[in-house]
């Protein structure tokens, strides 16, 4: 696709975002257009939370600016923050907790209904909907303490779409699943790019899992190392400079950890 | 036995029990699932030593209790937020605080008085009707704001930075929950004590919590249980001159242990749901 002539709806301008004193993400600028799907790499404690919650609205930069939607940061208002599906890292939420799988979806709701006004039966049909997306429909009514770990995932993705989004965020969406859950839920979430046109922002750590669907792979390590088609980023010398001199591309294109290679 | 139901004070304490057992036990669900029942421990404990202090100054002691709640409450919030302290330290502190401050009010007073012990230890049955007037007023406030924003609290209670993040004023929210505990704590202390109102929150809220995997069933099963317990108690209270407070609190208990062995959660565990 054509990504320069798509519309930007999330602009970093040398933007540097922590707490005083400690700079998590420094001097950004990036630009995420409409349409695209970006994955963000980057070893443990390289800022990608941190970037994750920047675009959630919920830290505002220290220096630089950040544009959503064409309305800086600091000014991110309840309707901006409903067009930005988020979905958190698997474990923040308990799995006790008492609630089926419909009321899960139906918070996704909440944000853009606004204070005072209740869900009617048009926002029941749009979570409905979502669950339907995500091919879990069949189970409003079952207690989310009950479904399996990928299918959770998947109602937090109903949840997510239940906003009507623009914007997917997901945080490590695959982590803590098995290797086929993982490859379904990453499916799910490329289906849902093409068929609903979505703008899809998310976080792992699974290079090889994302490389073949993503448009850009974004690559972080407190700087921004890198945010370009995966082929110019996935090189030797930049993976070594974030990641150490341990990864290696081998033939079949795979990004390993160098002692693997050397053993098999 | 019947001849009790007509007499006025009997009739108050029912209506002020069964007010009181369905307020806290609706607030009881925000503070079960939102992690919050050690606050409610100490803010009851911080309301009695603004009693403590009402009584020492001759100030209304309702009026402090409703300071010194939300004093505590709101620092907790503060604390929490900012992430200097977990909330059970910060709370923690408090609570011992505040109950060091009441032993301190007491001892000051020159002579014994038994009305500061009524909200230490509860007494429905002499609650009288100007005190049912305050009681209904404020269970009405905290009851019709719980029902106003239930959408905003449930959603805090599951997950409060998902909540920020989907648009929510989620901060907001959470300090007005820690609000609605506070000032239902003031109410419920002349019924049940400033000991036992911390127990009024949480069991009925916990016990329904063993039967249900549904917010708003949970809620209501709360409540219907709050209401039976805190009606129930003030009968046997009278029928077999018992402390009003102790036989809420261990009807309320008695059923707790029920639910638990007879949870269709514990029934249902072996079974998830099966699929993709």
């Amino acid at each position: 696709m054509s990504i320069a002539r798509q519309e930007p709806i999330i602009r970093f301008e040398r933007a540097s975002f922590g707490f005083p004193g400690v700079i998590a993400l420094q001097d950004i600028s990036l630009t995420i257009h409409a349409g695209e799907f970006v994955g963000v790499i980057g070893p443990n404690g390289s800022g990608k939370t941190t970037l994750c919650r920047a675009v959630l609205g919920l830290m505002a930069p220290l220096e630089g600016h950040l544009h959503i939607f064409d309305c800086a940061c600091e000014e991110l208002r309840c309707h901006h923050r409903a067009k930005i599906g988020y979905l958190p890292q698997k474990g923040v939420v308990d799995r006790n907790f008492p609630v089926t799988v419909l009321e899960t979806v139906m918070m996704g709701r909440y944000g853009a209904l606004g204070l005072f006004r209740r869900p009617g039966i048009k926002d029941r049909e749009i979570a409905m909907d979502a669950l339907a997306h995500v091919a879990m429909d069949g189970h409003k009514d079952t207690a989310l303490g009950h479904l399996s770990g990928g299918q959770q995932q998947r109602v937090f993705i109903a949840r997510a779409l239940a906003q009507q989004p623009k914007v997917l965020l997901l945080d490590e969406p695959t982590t803590g699943l098995d290797m086929t859950t993982q490859h379904n839920v990453i499916e799910l979430v490329q289906h849902l790019h093409e068929e609903l046109n979505l703008t899809i922002l998310l976080i792992t750590h699974d290079i090889n899992m994302i490389r073949s669907r993503v448009d850009r792979l974004v690559l972080l390590k407190t700087k921004l190392y890198a945010a370009a088609p995966p082929a110019e980023v996935l090189k030797p010398e930049i993976l070594r400079e974030v990641y150490g001199k341990d990864l290696v591309i081998t033939e079949k294109d795979l990004v390993i950890v160098e002692d693997y290679h050397h053993h098999h | 036995m019947l001849d009790l139901f007509t007499y006025d004070f009997m009739q108050r304490s029912l209506l002020a029990a069964a007010m009181v057992g369905g307020l806290c036990s609706v607030i009881g669900v925000f503070v079960v699932l939102r992690g919050l029942a050690f606050v409610g421990a100490g803010t009851s404990h911080a309301a009695f030593a603004g009693v403590a202090l009402g009584y020492l100054i001759g100030w209304p002691p309702l009026f402090l209790a409703i300071v010194f709640g939300l004093a505590t409450v709101w620092t907790t919030g503060w604390v929490e937020e900012k992430g200097r302290m977990k909330l059970d330290v910060s709370i923690g502190i408090l609570y011992t605080t505040t109950m060091a401050l009441a032993i301190l009010f007491i001892g000051l007073m020159k002579n014994y008085n038994a009305e500061v012990y009524g909200y230490l230890f509860g007494s429905v049955l002499s609650v009288t009707e100007e005190e049912l007037f305050v009681i209904g007023g404020l269970s009405v406030l905290v009851l019709g704001l719980i029902l106003l924003f239930s959408k905003e609290l449930y959603f805090i209670a599951f997950d409060q930075e998902m909540a920020e993040a989907s648009g929510v004023p989620a901060r907001r929210m959470f300090f007005l929950l820690l609000t609605l505990v506070a000032l239902t704590v003031v109410v419920s202390l002349k019924t049940v004590g400033a000991i036992l109102v911390f127990a009024m929150i949480l069991i009925p809220a916990s016990t329904a919590y063993q039967l249900t995997h549904s917010l708003k069933t949970l809620t209501l099963y709360s409540m219907a249980i709050g209401v039976a317990t805190a009606v129930g108690g003030v009968i046997i209270s009278a029928v077999c001159d018992l402390p009003s407070g102790p036989a809420i609190v261990l009807l309320a208990t008695a059923l707790f242990f029920c639910a638990v062995f007879l949870s269709p959660k514990r029934m249902n565990r072996s079974s998830p749901a099966h699929s993709h």
